[in-house]
């Protein structure tokens, strides 16, 4: 449910780094939580967003929540699959699902990202207590 | 006493009927229909188009019903402006019977005031009449403001009262202005079939609006492929033969079919005798008056959009009372704190009261109770679940002092609020009266026990 390969956001989001090239998405726990997705707002390519604020918003049946960065950089690509069908989200969190590529800024932070055991842990430990 | 109301809008008609009631002798001069802009260019008008695009919109989703639709479903724009006129037909009437009634004399020309106690009408067959009153209560309203460089011609810049009455509907439409008005259009003309992009340049949509507002209706603007450009003006128009060429301040230029202007609405002030008889107006010509409607003149009263403020039908309703009432011998005054507001965009939106941003402005302490349309059942049975409920309380005293609803029937759920608001009423007396389920109405009561953290359809914080 957590790759490997994928670096986590304590907000539930992902990145897979490729060079300067970081795609992000939400989690297989935040997809889980917010139950079926009706509506993803597509972030504008060329726009800049800094780590930890809202990268776009998303609604499902039961909530609306902010899509947190989990990088800062520049969005150069968005999967326009999710316009119209953003249940894709909910059935391939991390293939299909995959909602921006950004391009991220030399001084972003990536150590603050967790690993997907230190992540596991922290659903275990921390989030799913609450 | 004899009581002269100069223009039949929902301001003037409304302030004849009560003089009537109240037992004057009284005269309403109207230059074009009775109803004025709410009836037959405005309120009553979008909403039957709203209306049409209401059930073109369900249709279009009837699968998300279960329902099976063999064949297309298209606007017939005929056959909508045909539904349009005859519902306005049906109002138009209601006034008039209603002052026949009430035993008002409707004089149908144009009224032009020669001093404070006569008024003289030009009618449509150009004969003139002169009305002897007592009193006169000014009601001439608005007409919608246009771009001096580019004004209306009706056919490729539309102004409001032309895009209600459309002869076709164009592939784009370009629109000035990301108001209330400009909203309702743009959701109008997009479900419609034309490619809508709104112009605006505030930094955000239905900008008199709360933020948390604003910002529910831009991501529905979004869904709905409407495209909003904020912080954007139109530097130049450029008409041609097939289109319209709109050069922006952005540096970008659009093609349009035709381009709707939606910028706001100017007085009705000019050539109706002002100046001959003293009567002050302000910066943008309206009508200067006191808490009871009174203008610096003796004996004149003026109301609704002509005194400038908040332009809304029932406001201007509520001051024609107010200055019926004052007018014979009364002492009343208009609350204007508590004015509900409606917009009739898809989803709809009803507000009272303080935004919170008002609110922080003042400096006052508040809290804000918060639930969410999609935590209803009835909304999930209506298969509507976009909108927000918010509640704007008092900290100390829990005194209820805005509500902002953005969401299915928010224009008719509003009016809880402000009776609770009218009556000085707290969030938990919202929450201590019970709500019947499966409503609407109960995501206004779990706004109210939000406020103080007590919503049962809520997760802990």
């Amino acid at each position: 449910m957590y790759p490997e390969n994928l670096r986590y956001h304590k907000e539930h989001t992902w990145v897979k780094a490729m060079g300067k090239n970081a795609t992000v998405g939400i989690t297989f726990y935040a997809q889980e939580s917010l139950g079926d997705i009706v509506y993803i707002e597509l972030p504008e390519t060329g726009s800049t967003v800094e780590s930890n604020t809202g990268l776009t918003e998303i609604e499902s049946t039961k909530a609306t929540a902010s899509v947190i960065s989990p990088v800062s950089g520049t969005v150069i690509e968005v999967n326009e699959e999710l316009s119209d069908t953003p249940e894709i989200i909910n059935e391939d969190p991390y293939g299909k699902g995959w909602i921006a590529v950004i391009e991220v800024e030399d001084d972003s932070d990536p150590d603050e990202l967790m690993d997907s055991s230190d992540y596991e842990k922290y659903l275990e430990d921390e989030v799913k207590l609450k | 006493m004899r009581i002269t109301v100069l223009g039949a809008g929902p301001g003037g008609y409304v302030a004849a009927i009560k003089a009537a009631q109240l037992g004057a002798s009284v005269s309403v001069i109207e230059e074009t229909e009775v109803g004025g802009t709410c009836l037959n260019w405005g309120c009553i008008p979008t909403k039957t188009l709203v209306a049409s695009a209401e059930v073109l919109h369900k249709a279009r989703n009837a699968k998300d019903f279960g329902l099976e639709l063999d064949g297309t479903i298209s606007p017939n724009i005929q056959k909508i402006v045909e539904r349009k006129n005859k519902v306005v037909g049906i109002q138009t009437k209601g006034i008039r019977g209603l002052f026949k009634s009430w035993g008002v004399n409707l004089i149908e020309g144009r009224g032009v005031i020669v001093n404070p106690k006569k008024i003289e009408v030009t009618k449509k067959d150009s004969l003139t009449e002169e009305v002897e009153t007592d009193k006169i209560i000014i009601a001439t309203g608005s007409k919608p403001a246009q771009i001096p460089i580019f004004p209306f011609d009706g056919m490729k810049i539309l102004s409001s009262d032309n895009a209600i009455n459309p002869e076709s509907i164009p592939k784009s439409l370009l629109i000035i202005g990301a108001g209330v008005i400009g909203c309702e259009f743009a959701f109008i003309y997009n479900e419609f079939g034309s490619e809508v992009t709104m112009v605006e340049m505030m930094p955000r949509a239905v900008s008199t609006e709360d933020e948390e507002v604003s910002a529910i209706l831009e991501r529905e603007l979004k869904k709905n492929k409407i495209k909003l450009l904020k912080d954007t003006k139109v530097e130049k128009v450029d008409i041609k033969k097939d289109s319209v060429s709109v050069q922006l301040s952005d540096g970008k230029t659009l093609e349009t079919e035709k381009v709707l202007v939606s910028i706001g609405r100017s007085v009705n002030s000019k050539n109706i005798g002002l100046e001959t008889v003293g009567v002050k107006t302000g910066q943008r010509g309206e009508i200067i008056v006191d808490s009871k409607m009174r203008t610096n003149i003796e004996g004149i009263y003026a109301i609704g959009d002509v005194v400038g403020g908040i332009m809304l039908a029932h406001l201007a309703s509520s001051e024609g009372i107010v200055a019926a009432e004052n007018a014979m011998g009364g002492d009343s005054a208009v609350n204007y704190d508590v004015i509900p507001a409606a917009i009739f965009t898809s989803p709809e939106i009803g507000s009272v009261g303080l935004r919170e941003k008002q609110a922080a402005e003042k400096g006052l302490k508040y809290k804000v109770g918060r639930f969410q349309f999609r935590g209803l059942g009835k909304a999930h049975a209506m298969g509507e679940i976009t909108g927000l409920f918010k509640i704007i309380a008092e900290e100390e005293t829990d005194k209820v002092l805005g509500a902002h609803i953005i969401g299915p029937h928010a224009s008719d759920l509003i009016h809880e609020v402000a009776i609770v608001m009218e009556k000085g009423l707290t969030a938990k007396d919202i929450a201590h009266t019970v709500h019947a389920h499966p409503t609407l109405s109960e995501g206004i009561k779990e706004a109210a026990e939000d406020v103080n953290n007590a919503a049962i359809h809520i997760p802990r914080k």
